[in-house]
């Protein structure tokens, strides 16, 4: 009984997702009717013509979140490992103010500081938008990469300079395969964390940089059922082709140039 | 010197990263103070607080606010823990369950208002089954549950997205405990029960709480639901920010960002509170 249950919490929750597979699909549905009318998939059509730019929109909005977490990663990564493995002064302070945006939201953070873009050119542009998608993913990925450091440890890597490794090779054949599931895991989460902004996009983009949540935050505000529908199933799909690719890409990457599995 | 500069310099770049997020929040702090050089505002003043603090509006605003985010967050809170419970009890559980219900969390909340928009309004999925089994003769009598004054709506979108939450971080602690200590607890003549409340349920308390601050500081402080599904008055105060940031009127604007820093104050203060209901807890429990 109790395990019905926890199976039909789990099933009542995932229902809603039907309706929204069905919608780009239906030509009408009149109230009371329960089975719609199915039609020429108005939604798909609209997203794949050419007039409604919405597949270029698509590529950047990738493109960005992908430079968006190939930055992060690349900047938590010798943070975590500082954390993980030395001591210093002031390291718990550090740690509180990287765990911040969590809890103090993007909203105020970034009204505040977007005269000061405006002021420096960073507003309405893509180094603007890049550099404050950064902040909302950045305590995710230290703190993912921070467990996975803890979990590995320093031996094996000092193991490798004492047997004459220069930093550069511990890392790439030594540390960073190591910590391969938390590279992944940190890679997926800060990417659909940017991949979803909306708001600090919309307010220091100015609407000139067009991400493909722009596209479809207004058509869900509209109410559109056709089209928001379509525009938020391509937004899942391609999140999910993106992580299963990048899974793949940093799994072979590894795998190729590694010679300790 | 250089072992001991290393740490501070591979910190370097994240905190170069942060200081956009703190100068953020001390420009907000300065313009909430009236102090905005650009526009040629530079004399400090309380007045902005005063004007927002003795708005009726803004008092609204701020229980709705409130109001939303502990039901939504005490909701995924009580059954997110629950169910958790349940699929770590029951052993051989399936691995599409315990796939499955993660898929909200990675569902942006547009979308999650999308999907209660569908359902809930009033010519929704819902109301059609309701019409159907003859609960209702028109729409009209389906309840409002979207742009509705209780904010039923934003309230289900926050919990569909807060519940797999829970449930993920709230197994990933319970997997980690010690089978033997149950094992001992129940040997030792504990019931079901009795291991629940005084093994398990301490060992996950300090997870359950963070994760309730996490949703809580969250949907307080978030702009789309409550944009996208919810009433025009009152309106939640990440929404009335915006609109006063945005107004053609540029003295609206130390208005906005004093919302913004009455936001952040008390997302802050929730962690405090945390912290010190934290150390109370260990002593309790030892």
């Amino acid at each position: 009984m109790k395990d019905f249950f926890s199976k039909l919490i789990i099933f009542i929750m995932l229902l809603p997702l039907i309706p929204l597979m069905l919608w780009p699909f239906i030509a009408s549905w009149r109230w009371p009717q329960l089975i719609p009318l199915f039609g020429d998939a108005r939604g798909f059509k609209h997203f794949f013509s050419a007039g409604s730019n919405s597949i270029n929109i698509l590529l950047f909005s990738i493109l960005l979140s992908i430079i968006v977490t190939i930055i992060t990663l690349a900047i938590a990564l010798p943070a975590a490992k500082a954390i993980a493995f030395y001591s210093f002064k002031g390291k718990n302070i550090i740690k509180t103010v990287i765990l911040l945006p969590v809890i103090v939201p993007m909203v105020a953070v970034s009204m505040g500081i977007h005269v000061s873009f405006i002021y420096l050119g960073l507003a309405n542009n893509c180094i603007g938008v890049i550099l404050i998608h950064l902040i909302p993913g950045l305590p995710y990925a230290v703190r993912i990469l921070l467990n996975s450091f803890l979990l590995i440890g320093d031996d094996i890597a000092t193991q490798g300079k004492n047997l004459g490794a220069n930093s550069l090779q511990v890392l790439w054949y030594i540390t960073l395969p190591l910590i391969m599931p938390g590279v992944i895991a940190a890679s997926t989460m800060v990417y659909i964390i940017s991949f979803s902004q909306y708001f600090i996009t919309f307010l220091i983009g100015g609407g000139r940089v067009v991400t493909f949540s722009m596209l479809m935050f207004p058509l869900i505000q509209r109410g559109e059922r056709v089209l928001a529908s379509t525009y938020s199933i391509v937004f899942l799909a391609s999140i999910l082709l993106v992580v299963i690719v990048a899974d793949k890409v940093i799994k072979g990457f590894f795998n190729d140039s590694n010679f300790l599995v | 010197m250089y072992k001991k500069l290393k740490p501070y310099l591979m910190l370097l770049p994240v905190m170069v990263v942060m200081s956009v997020f703190i100068l953020g929040l001390i420009s907000a702090v300065l313009q909430s103070f009236g102090y905005i050089p650009v526009f040629g505002m530079s004399e400090i003043t309380l007045r902005h607080y005063i004007n927002i603090l003795e708005s009726r509006s803004f008092l609204r605003a701020l229980g709705f606010g409130i109001y939303i985010s502990f039901a939504s967050s005490g909701i995924s809170v009580f059954i997110g823990t629950y169910v958790a419970y349940l699929i770590y009890r029951n052993k051989k559980e399936t691995l599409w369950v315990r796939t499955l219900y993660k898929i909200p969390i990675a569902v942006p909340h547009a979308i999650a208002a999308l999907l209660v928009f569908i359902i809930l309004t009033q010519s929704g999925v819902l109301s059609r089954i309701f019409y159907n089994l003859g609960l209702i003769d028109n729409l009209m009598e389906f309840p409002e549950l979207i742009f509705d004054r209780g904010g039923i709506g934003i309230i289900i979108a926050y919990t569909w997205k807060g519940i797999p939450f829970i449930m993920m971080i709230t197994l990933g602690i319970l997997k980690k405990i010690d089978a033997r200590l149950v094992d001992t607890a129940l040997n030792l003549g504990a019931s079901k029960k009795e291991a629940w409340w005084q093994v398990e349920f301490p060992m996950i308390l300090p997870t359950v709480l963070t994760g309730f601050i996490l949703l809580f500081a969250f949907s307080f402080g978030a702009f789309e639901v409550p944009f996208l599904i919810g009433p025009s008055a009152p309106r939640a105060l990440p929404v009335v920010a915006y609109i006063q940031y945005t107004s053609i009127d540029l003295s609206l604007r130390p208005q906005a960002m004093v919302i913004n820093v009455i936001i952040s104050t008390i997302s802050l203060m929730l962690v405090y509170v945390y912290i010190l209901a934290f150390r109370s807890i260990k002593k309790y429990f030892g």
